[in-house]
């Protein structure tokens, strides 16, 4: 698939999720829109995951620890044909499967998660199978950067570098927005390099919405043999929607009807821009 | 002098042996493999043991991402820092998933942390895993049921939590009535003036209460109730019909165990004076196990004391 393709993809995806936040009347709106383009690329480019084999033990495991961002792990889940998008018409209705953070009941999600801190966790015992079975798989998982201030995150980190797990990938969707403003003033995170560095990881730093550069990166994974790979993406909150980029309030905030015409038609730009 | 066992030895034997047939079998340690004796595990099957250092949350979900894969793993240290430090874990990325992940927690109840204090002694346990759906909870009463609980919890897909005790841990004179998951064992029936339900390593006190009070002519049936989840509701109803009073006899706050168990159970199916035997809502000393327990009321003559009274209760209807 195309950097041409990749970016109109993209752009569709948020699209998308806005149509079944602003339908629903509910989502992580701003984190989704920032996650969009790792996702893509992941499910596009690097995962060997499909609804065909997502019965084989030998597929490669996305595990999205910022569960919240659930709404562009659906669509891009949909478009891969997992389900039909149609389902997601039901988004947070009562009884509707699909819920504000993945579960497993979804088919293509592999996790139940959302409740921050423990995906990196989850993601380490399935590397550690992996390694133990002889597997070839690839495992990997999607931190908010506001949630690495759970200790949780720390010890798997330790617990990765210590087995060597260059099976993993963990891919922080740096933003710098968490829910209650600017992640250097709710608690600091820098220097995030260094300090995942000091724990043992291999670290790349990559333009989040560059889909030529995600693919480079996330497709020379391990970065280096016998350590775990890191992949902090700089990404923006609300990306690709002017009023909702680098706002907190977006963190789950659900466009009025105004808002959601004016998303959409800066959206419908952008694809024709982008050749569409 | 009570005899004691191992429970912690009587664990990882069985495990051991559960490797041997099943290559899906792993024990995962948060630096708690002295604890379990989890050494010559270790040494035999390397590849499928796990110490993720002493980080118990991250011990819980690494679990249950090697249980997604297939795998069969035993989490093995104390039992508060897998029910309450790692307490979200086992509910969301355990539980609710229903991963085959077995929690296997030491030093439950206050007998078990004799030289340790507050911080190693753990009554609360089995109040907080009872409360989360779709997991099974085995509460074995000396190192021979802990062999038989070990195989069935690895038998039975899906969640489970079993307590093992300090490796000092008294042995009841029981291996003659059968073990099965979900089922309660009646280890002495003297009659059915009164029932004493009791497990862990307590029951052992629950039967020398019931030789006592046979002495005095009061005949009771002594019920080990080791699973408290799934609780076997129709023998425990039963059992409550048959003789309209009971005690509950635990090594746990009295709040959220098997006293707790048996009275909603009562309340709700058979209305029944239910008096409960254990920690009344404290926090214990530590010491020897035998003089602890007695303090804490958890002694012979409380279980004596408390059926007399449950039979009282029964005969006057008192309300």
């Amino acid at each position: 698939m195309t950097a041409v393709v990749l970016r109109i993809k993209s752009i569709q995806y948020r699209l998308r999720l806005l149509e079944y936040i602003k339908k629903a009347g509910a989502g992580h709106t701003g984190g989704s829109l920032s996650c969009v383009d790792i996702l893509n690329v992941l499910y596009n480019r690097v995962l060997n995951v499909s609804p065909e084999n997502f019965a084989d033990s030998r597929r490669d495991r996305y595990i999205q620890s910022k569960g919240h961002s659930v709404e562009a792990l659906y669509v891009v889940l949909a478009d891969k044909g997992f389900f039909p998008e149609s389902d997601l018409e039901t988004l947070c209705r009562f009884r509707s499967p699909y819920v504000g953070h993945p579960t497993r009941k979804i088919r293509g999600i592999e996790q139940n998660t959302g409740a921050l801190g423990h995906g990196l966790a989850f993601s380490v015992g399935v590397a550690l199978a992996g390694k133990k079975d002889n597997a070839d798989y690839r495992v990997y998982t999607l931190l908010g950067d506001g949630e690495l201030a759970e200790g949780s995150n720390w010890e798997s980190m330790l617990t990765a570098a210590h087995y060597h797990l260059d099976n993993l990938t963990a891919i922080v969707d740096r933003n710098q927005l968490q829910i209650s403003g600017h992640t250097e003033s709710v608690c600091r995170l820098e220097c995030l390099t260094e300090k995942f560095q000091a724990f043992g990881w291999s670290v790349r730093s990559v333009d989040g919405h560059d889909v030529t550069a995600l693919a480079d990166v996330l497709g020379s994974i391990p970065f280096e043999v016998g350590k775990p790979s890191m992949v902090i993406a700089r990404t923006i909150k609300g990306k690709d929607v002017s009023f909702m980029e680098h706002d907190a309030k977006w963190h789950h905030g659900v466009p009025s009807d105004e808002q959601y015409e004016r998303a959409r038609r800066e959206l419908e730009t952008l694809l024709m821009e982008a050749g569409a | 002098m009570t005899q004691t066992g191992n429970t912690r030895i009587a664990f990882i034997e069985t495990l051991t042996e559960i490797a041997a047939q099943d290559p899906t079998a792993a024990l995962v340690c948060a630096d708690s493999i002295l604890v379990v004796k989890g050494q010559a595990f270790a040494q035999k099957y390397p590849e499928r043991f796990v110490d993720v250092g002493i980080a118990e949350q991250n011990a819980v979900a690494c679990a249950a991402g090697m249980a997604s894969c297939g795998l069969v793993p035993f989490v093995a240290t104390y039992a508060g820092f897998i029910t309450m430090r790692a307490c979200e874990q086992v509910r969301t990325f355990v539980a609710y998933p229903h991963l085959n992940v077995k929690l296997i927690g030491a030093n439950g109840g206050i007998s078990a942390g004799e030289r340790e204090g507050v911080t190693h002694q753990f009554f609360e346990d089995l109040g907080i895993v009872r409360t989360i759906a779709g997991i099974t909870v085995v509460v074995p009463a000396d190192e021979a049921q802990v062999r038989h609980a070990t195989r069935a919890i690895h038998k039975t897909p899906g969640p489970a939590y079993m307590r093992i005790g300090s490796g000092r841990d008294p042995l009841v004179d029981c291996e003659d009535v059968p073990f099965e998951l979900g089922k309660v064992r009646v280890l002495a029936d003297h009659g059915n003036d009164v029932v004493l339900f009791a497990n862990g390593f307590v029951v052992n006190r629950a039967l020398a209460a019931a030789d006592v009070l046979s002495r005095q002519g009061v005949h009771p049936t002594v019920v080990d109730v080791h699973t408290l989840k799934p609780l076997d509701r129709e023998a425990i109803v039963d059992l409550l019909r048959q003789t309209g009073a009971a005690v509950t006899v635990e090594d746990h706050n009295i709040i959220g165990g098997l006293g707790s168990a048996i009275a909603e159970l009562s309340a709700e199916a058979c209305p029944t004076p239910v008096m409960r035997i254990g920690l009344r809502d404290t926090y214990p000393r530590s010491g020897e196990p035998g003089p602890l327990l007695d303090y804490y009321h958890i002694g012979v003559a409380d279980i004596v004391e408390a059926a007399k009274r449950a039979m009282q209760m029964r005969d006057r209807k008192v309300r």
